[in-house]
């Protein structure tokens, strides 16, 4: 049903693998049965009208939603446990619109956020490798950060995302699903956050990317996964489609 | 890092780092300046200011306060308040002199912080798993615990003999007075807990943005547990201090004592929309209070102008705090 149009997926197992899962609130069933695959270091668009079930469907992948029927399979095991923790466990990451950084604390602080080192008798946090290892995670994602001691509060929308983007790269996930991360950012950050895809699938990660920038994902994405209410639509190549067929697919034609 | 850096990044990044070091530390700033005028200002006014006996008396005076101040910062950091502080130093120190009165000093020294800290851990775990906002919680308990003290006196002050109680509050060493010893000691850990350790790291991050570190693995309603469980044990601890210097144990202990606790804290630059705190600035807020109250009474104003003056600054404070320091801090996003 779904892969084929992917040739790296062909002959291994698929890195994620999301089989028949529905989810229903009440009467209303959001997803009726979808499938998805995604191929190591691969990057997924994943798009649909308003309501056709992508954000439920990445939620659930990053254990902030649990499905009502289906199996969820991280490089052939099957995702175990519920919660953001479970899908950590498993090498989810996901970077949610609202970006999820503290104002206050410091671009290494935030990288670091609830993995800190610190001295096993003082107590006391391990500033200078904090700071050290930040500039190091930012420099290996080409992301220019001048010192790691600015307040994220009074950084770029785009900076920002790349912070964001960072601290789910630090924890050397195998997948990383990204929810607009191009949504309000001026055009030179759009094409920044966009290098920064490309860099983080070059390194084997594989991509699951929400945007309501189409044009965005012609540039990244290696495969197109349509849904409409609730049920795979159609699955493109972004070599054989335009906008326009890629919009009309949206639309359930 | 990069090779390709040129000199514009740089200069922007100094100016980053200005505005920053600005935001960290303007709160501690500009209540430095306020203290200094301030103290400048009594220096003049009144001959008997600047005495060593009366700045050693000072000290002594804002010991209780500074001390649950460096609590409270802490839990305004955290975006939470604690209105129960003052009811809790009058439990506290009605409690000491019921059980000095009974039974052994060091028990009763140790049951009187553990009563404390409980009434705090209780607070903490209602608005933390029971998502009541702490204002509510901590303002109920303002009445009951001030009730309870009440009760379990009578309304009578319980005298204080014991020979390990009093030098708490009466006791000196290098000729500070042992409260002031207490508050440095409290200052300083408070400072290195704030700063330097994950549990200080994550009471900034849950104000600044409480859903990131939940989403960073953190158990955040353990913190604001911990938060209102130290309010509590220090404001035991200030009543500890005000009964063995009082000598005797008064159920009307630390009445409006929130209130000075708050004011300081705010003073000190600490944000009441959490995420921004600061211990210093909170014991230099103290310090400034502690200085105003004592230098009033010594320029012979009538007594009464101490509590008009100290709600007229915490207004000030109150605004500074929100529209001054937000715009001069502001975040972009």
């Amino acid at each position: 049903m779904t892969g084929g149009l992917d040739g790296g997926t062909a002959h291994a197992v698929p890195r994620v693998e999301m089989q028949g899962i529905t989810k229903s609130y009440g009467a209303l069933k959001v997803l009726r049965g979808v499938d998805l695959r995604v191929g190591r270091g691969e990057v997924v668009g994943l798009v649909g009208d308003n309501g056709a079930g992508k954000s439920t469907l990445m939620k659930m992948l990053a254990g902030a939603v649990v499905p009502d029927r289906g199996r969820i399979l991280v490089d052939g095991e099957e995702l175990t446990g519920t919660g953001p923790r479970a899908a950590r466990a498993h090498g989810i990451e996901m970077v949610y619109q609202d970006l999820a950084l503290c104002n206050d604390v410091d671009v290494a602080g935030n990288l670091f956020l609830g993995r800190e080192p610190y001295h096993r008798f003082t107590r006391k946090l391990d500033h200078a490798r904090m700071h050290r290892e930040a500039a190091e995670d930012l420099a290996k994602l080409h992301i220019r950060i001048s010192d790691t001691r600015q307040l994220v509060g009074n950084m770029s929308g785009g900076q920002r995302q790349a912070i964001a983007i960072a601290r789910a790269v630090a924890f050397e996930p195998r997948v990383l699903v990204l929810d607009e991360p191009t949504a309000a950012l001026a055009a030179r950050e759009v094409e920044m956050t966009l290098q920064l895809i490309r860099d983080v699938s070059e390194r084997g990660v594989s991509v699951i990317l929400i945007t309501h920038r189409l044009q965005d994902l012609f540039e990244v994405a290696d495969r197109f996964v349509v849904l409409h209410e609730g049920v795979n639509h159609r699955e493109l190549d972004p070599a054989d489609t335009d906008l326009t067929g890629l919009v009309t697919a949206m639309m359930g034609k | 890092m990069s090779a390709t850096t040129t000199s514009v990044p740089d200069r922007e990044a100094r100016r980053d780092n200005r505005r920053d070091f600005v935001a960290k530390n303007f709160g501690v700033i500009s209540i430095s300046v306020v203290f200094v005028v301030l103290f400048a200002y009594f220096s003049l006014a009144s001959d008997a200011f600047l005495t060593t006996t009366n700045l050693v008396n000072v000290l002594r005076q804002v010991a209780p306060t500074v001390i649950v101040a460096v609590g409270m910062t802490f839990v305004i950091t955290t975006g939470q308040i604690d209105l129960s502080v003052g009811s809790i130093v009058g439990l506290s120190a009605a409690a000491l002199g019921l059980f000095a009165e009974s039974g052994n000093p060091v028990v009763a020294l140790l049951g009187t912080l553990a009563i404390a800290l409980a009434i705090g851990l209780a607070s903490g775990m209602i608005t933390a798993f029971g998502k009541v906002q702490s204002f509510i919680v901590t303002l109920a308990a303002l009445t009951a615990v001030r009730g309870v003290a009440l009760l379990i006196t009578d309304g009578y002050s319980t005298p204080i003999t014991s020979d390990f109680l009093l030098p708490l509050g009466q006791g000196s060493l290098a000729g500070i007075y042992t409260p002031t010893w207490l508050a440095v000691i409290a200052v300083v850990t408070g400072w290195y807990v704030f700063n330097h350790t994950r549990f200080g790291r994550y009471v900034t991050a849950v104000g600044s943005n409480d859903e990131s570190l939940r989403r960073a693995g953190v158990d955040i309603r353990r913190i604001q547990v911990a938060v209102l469980g130290l309010t509590g044990v220090l404001a035991g601890l200030a009543g500890v201090i005000t009964a063995a210097r009082l000598g005797s144990g008064s159920s009307n202990s630390g009445t409006a004592f929130e209130l000075e606790v708050i004011t300081a804290v705010v003073l000190g630059g600490t944000s009441l929309m959490g995420g921004r705190g600061s211990i210093l600035g909170s014991a230099i807020g103290a310090l400034t209070l502690g200085v105003i109250n004592n230098g009033l009474v010594l320029s012979k104003v009538d007594v009464y102008w101490v509590p008009i003056t100290q709600g007229l600054i915490l207004i000030v404070a109150i605004f500074l705090n929100s529209k001054l320091f937000g715009r001069i801090v502001g975040t972009r996003a």
